[in-house]
């Protein structure tokens, strides 16, 4: 912003001033049109886990046997490295709020050092299935194997949702490399953090999303393959 | 003093020269609106032509110059087009983006630089789903709808409309989202949601479908390209999938999607019909209400397209129970515009004209869409061109017709000229009656068993064949003469001045016409309800210097 | 801008608050299947994670005290919910084809045309 923006004023029929919302230097409409974009996400990830449900009560069983078979313990550590992640994304923002900036870039890049744990685990998870046999448009997941259909329907859903979920942390990791190039160029400051704001929104939405994953994929065939039936 | 925001050519970038870089550039809304509606209506002209090959081969019965596939692409591009080119982005992305702002005294919509973004995303889409034509593998033959598992299975080059449709997807999501903030942040002090004019209300209800319904859709059609090119079994039912549930996820989208067209057409309604009867709006909270529960049982109401899929009885009953419901907030914005009239002034101007029209060929889509939401009746007539003939007197007859009323309505805001009104009519007329003869006779051929997406049929039902032919080429050059009627005015119309038909709402309250850059001289204080008259004559009238009331 | 007036250390000691709970719901996560409800593991698993996200919405988005976006959240939610309700709770719930769908099979018989039943071990 090169210019200062002033805001307008507008006078009613009493002489009553009353300052105008520009569409300038509007935090509040800033922040809500990042929400109404989370709610997409919302209806997105919907749409996927209601294709899995759907699933889900038509092959009950298989889907309890396939989710007993993930690896609980990299899905767990997983669990916890968002939820780390989550706080320091939080911290950083409130650092940003109360002008330590060099603290908030601290944070930002231990979120991002997360989020790339978090994708190196994965990577792991998918390796070891691979191994296993299950991995898209590989022997167990091929349409002629004799691979319960039940479990192929789950794993062909569990390799895309996990898959648009690591997606997003990608690009995740893209917008906070951005907002470290923005808050370089103090484009983004104490007094002017949208943009701040917004990524954090943005972490933790994806956070959000995994806390439904995970029990979803990883626990519902905990205990027993079972689960209870 | 809030011009120096970016300089006074408003690009998203730089401070281009030429006057053709500063359009590619703009943020600004109104000319960001008149760019959606050059890119549509070029498409629309294609879709058109489609459509005339399509009807020209049914003319008789057997294969003229289309073979059967041949005839499943044409009437899939028609279908592309129309739906996620034309009519889905139609009038929210023309006239929310050119009217909603000026009708709020916004100066701009909330987020212009993403809202340049949005149209250049939509271009790209639509490059996207042209591009296959030009593939050898061909145009998708799967109609708009790529029901799987035949979308998955069939050797044409769906994967590009997919993903067209996803950007395109995108596009109008992003549109909504901007359409929202703008209209819960930038409405002029003292306007509160009940001073809104009505078109605001139709945008708002449509942002809202827009924003929710779109990302269903959206992962729909990348669960099917994953299905198609990983292998996983989602809706393929030689690897578990089940078609319904593509079925289900399809239309939870895109059948708000037709709520998501008529309801800013409506919005255009209610702004035509008290400036030409001169009156204060009849049920003006009815009307705004209706739109947003039109929104929200829209959302509801989806499982009417799956009667004859395989879908639980149960699901069937409750899906028919909801779909009459849609019809009652419908039928009240009806009574309501008719009771608007009743003891008004009525000026018979075109766009009155497209709106009086409009009550007509809606209310035959509308009512004929109430028998085939009935269970019974919809497995003898689901997929006959009894379906047919409805969805175009509701989307052709009423959104497409609306759309042109808002064009010959909003014109000289545009243009600040005036198109010949004499020929405007005759346009009209042409159209009207082109538009009737052309598919009225296709609910009786239907009726009869006539199946619709067919290149041949029986010879009895040549007779409905050739009756609509004649109706598509009056039609068809009914729109043309109205095209031509427009590009007369723009060349050569007579000045208009800011408000040649004594509107109320504030897109007429402008300092000169067309529209400056930042709109409004200063944002007015709003006391008024929208449209307010008095003995025929508005009530509400403004200094445009100083944008004070003076009466 | 007014969301600069914080006080950083009682934000700071709220974000660890929350942590915890949360990490405490997640060892309950793992622990839940093995101890109790084991009969409910599903219903059980999906309440805490609706217990965390409840969490992370309210604190770590600040959605606590903005009454608007709340309501559209609500709505959103409620949207979802209704797709949920309709898709899984009318329509699948009801499934009608289980005789004659192989799709509710465990398997898909590998030559469909020489099977003559729908035994869910024909393709082993």
């Amino acid at each position: 912003m090169s210019h200062e923006y002033v805001p307008e004023i507008a006078t009613d029929r009493d002489g009553k001033q009353h300052e105008v919302q520009g569409w300038q230097d509007d935090f509040y409409g800033g922040k809500l049109g990042f929400w109404l974009f989370m709610f997409t996400e919302v209806l997105m990830f919907g749409a996927m886990f209601m294709a899995l449900s759907y699933y889900n009560t038509l092959h009950p069983q298989e889907f309890l046997d396939a989710s007993a078979s993930l690896n609980r313990l990299l899905g767990g550590i997983n669990t916890v490295i968002l939820l780390i992640s989550a706080l320091t994304m939080g911290l950083g923002l409130l650092k940003m709020r109360t002008g330590d900036v060099k603290g908030a870039k601290l944070m930002i890049w231990v979120t991002m050092l997360l989020a790339v744990a978090f994708l190196v685990i994965k990577g792991f998870e998918w390796r070891a299935e691979y191994h296993h046999g299950v991995f898209l448009m590989h022997d167990k997941l091929l349409a002629d194997s004799s691979f319960p259909l039940g479990e192929k329907l789950f794993f062909g859903l569990y390799f895309t949702m996990t898959g648009l979920h690591g997606f997003h942390i990608i690009i995740g990791i893209g917008l906070m490399l951005w907002l470290l190039k923005r808050i370089n160029a103090e484009k983004v400051r104490p007094d002017h953090h949208i943009l701040h704001w917004n990524i954090a929104l943005y972490w933790d939405i994806v956070h959000l999303i995994w806390v439904f994953v995970f029990p979803y994929y990883y626990m519902i065939g905990a205990g027993g393959a079972t689960g209870g039936h | 003093m809030s011009k120096t925001y970016f300089d006074e050519t408003h690009c998203a970038y730089g401070h281009p020269k030429s006057k053709f870089m500063q359009w590619m550039l703009t943020i600004d809304h109104k000319r960001i609106g008149i760019m959606y509606a050059a890119v549509m209506f070029f498409y629309f002209f294609i879709a058109l032509g489609t459509a005339f090959m399509m009807r020209l081969e049914l003319l008789a019965p057997g294969a003229q110059f289309l073979d059967g596939d041949s005839f499943n692409q044409a009437f899939t591009l028609h279908g592309v087009i129309m739906i996620f080119l034309f009519i889905v982005p139609g009038i929210p992305a023309i006239f929310g983006n050119i009217v909603m702002p000026l009708m709020i005294g916004a100066k701009d919509v909330s987020f212009p630089k993403l809202n340049w973004f949005t149209f250049w995303l939509y271009v790209v889409g639509t490059l996207v789903a042209m591009a296959s034509l030009f593939t050898d593998a061909g145009f998708a033959d799967t109609g708009w709808t790529f029901y799987a598992p035949y979308s998955i299975t069939t050797g044409t080059n769906v994967i590009f409309t997919l993903v067209a449709a996803f950007i395109l997807g995108m596009a109008s999501i992003l549109t909504g989202l901007n359409f929202l903030v703008t209209i819960h942040r930038l409405r002029a002090p003292g306007m509160d949601f009940w001073k809104m004019p009505l078109f605001v209300w139709g945008i708002y209800a449509t942002a809202w479908i827009q924003l929710l319904a779109t990302p269903v859709v959206g992962i729909t059609l990348i669960l099917a390209v994953m299905e198609k090119y990983f292998g996983i079994g989602i809706f393929d039912p030689a690897k578990g999938g089940d078609p319904v549930l593509f079925e289900h996820l399809f239309w939870i989208y895109s059948h708000p999607a037709v709520y998501l067209m008529i309801l800013p057409a409506f919005g255009i309604m209610s702004e035509i019909i008290p400036t030409f009867s001169r009156r204060e709006i009849f049920g003006y909270r009815a009307i705004a209400i209706s739109s947003a529960s039109i929104a929200g049982i829209g959302y509801l109401v989806w499982g009417h397209h799956l009667y004859t899929s395989g879908m639980a009885d149960t699901a069937k009953v409750v899906f028919s129970f909801l779909t009459f419901f849609v019809a009652i907030p419908t039928g009240i914005k009806f009574y309501d515009w008719i009771a608007t009239m009743y003891k008004g002034k009525i000026i018979l101007s075109t766009p009155m004209l497209w709106a009086l029209g409009t009550i007509i060929t809606f209310t035959i889509g509308g009512l004929t869409g109430v028998t085939i939401a009935m269970i019974g009746v919809d497995i003898h007539l689901q997929d006959t061109y009894y379906t047919v003939a409805h969805f175009h007197y509701a989307m052709l007859g009423g959104v497409a017709f609306l759309l042109f009323a808002g064009m010959h309505y909003w014109f000289p805001l545009v243009t600040g000229k005036m198109y010949n009104e004499a020929h405007a009519k005759i346009a009209f007329y042409l159209n009207f009656v082109g538009f009737n003869l052309l598919w009225f006779p296709m609910f009786i051929a239907g009726y009869y068993g006539m199946p619709r997406r067919y290149f041949d049929y029986l010879p009895e039902f040549q007779i409905y064949h050739q009756v609509s032919f004649a109706g598509a080429v009056l039609f068809i050059s009914g729109v043309i003469y109205m095209f031509v009627v427009f590009y007369k005015g723009w060349t050569k119309g007579e000045a208009s001045g800011t408000n040649p038909w004594n509107a109320t709402t504030l897109e007429w309250h402008l300092p000169t016409s067309p529209a400056p850059l930042e709109n409004h001289t200063k944002v007015p204080y709003v006391d008024f309800n929208p449209y307010e008259y008095h003995h025929g004559q508005p009530v509400v009238k403004f200094d445009y210097k100083t944008m004070q009331r003076i009466d | 801008m007014d969301t600069n007036n914080i006080d950083y250390k009682k934000e700071q000691s709220r974000f660890f608050k929350v942590l915890i709970g949360l990490l405490l719901l997640t060892a309950v996560t793992f622990i839940q299947p093995h101890l109790f409800l084991t009969e409910a593991n599903f219903a059980a698993q999906m309440f805490i994670a609706v217990l965390k996200a409840w969490l992370i919405i309210m604190y770590y988005m600040h959605l606590k005290g903005e009454t608007l976006i709340t309501w559209m959240a609500g709505f959103s939610l409620f949207i979802v919910f209704t797709f949920f309700a309709i898709v899984i709770g009318v329509d699948v719930q009801h499934f009608q084809f289980k005789d004659e769908s192989h799709i509710t099979e465990s398997a898909i018989p590998l030559h469909e045309a020489g099977h003559e039943s729908h035994s869910t071990h024909s393709a082993h």
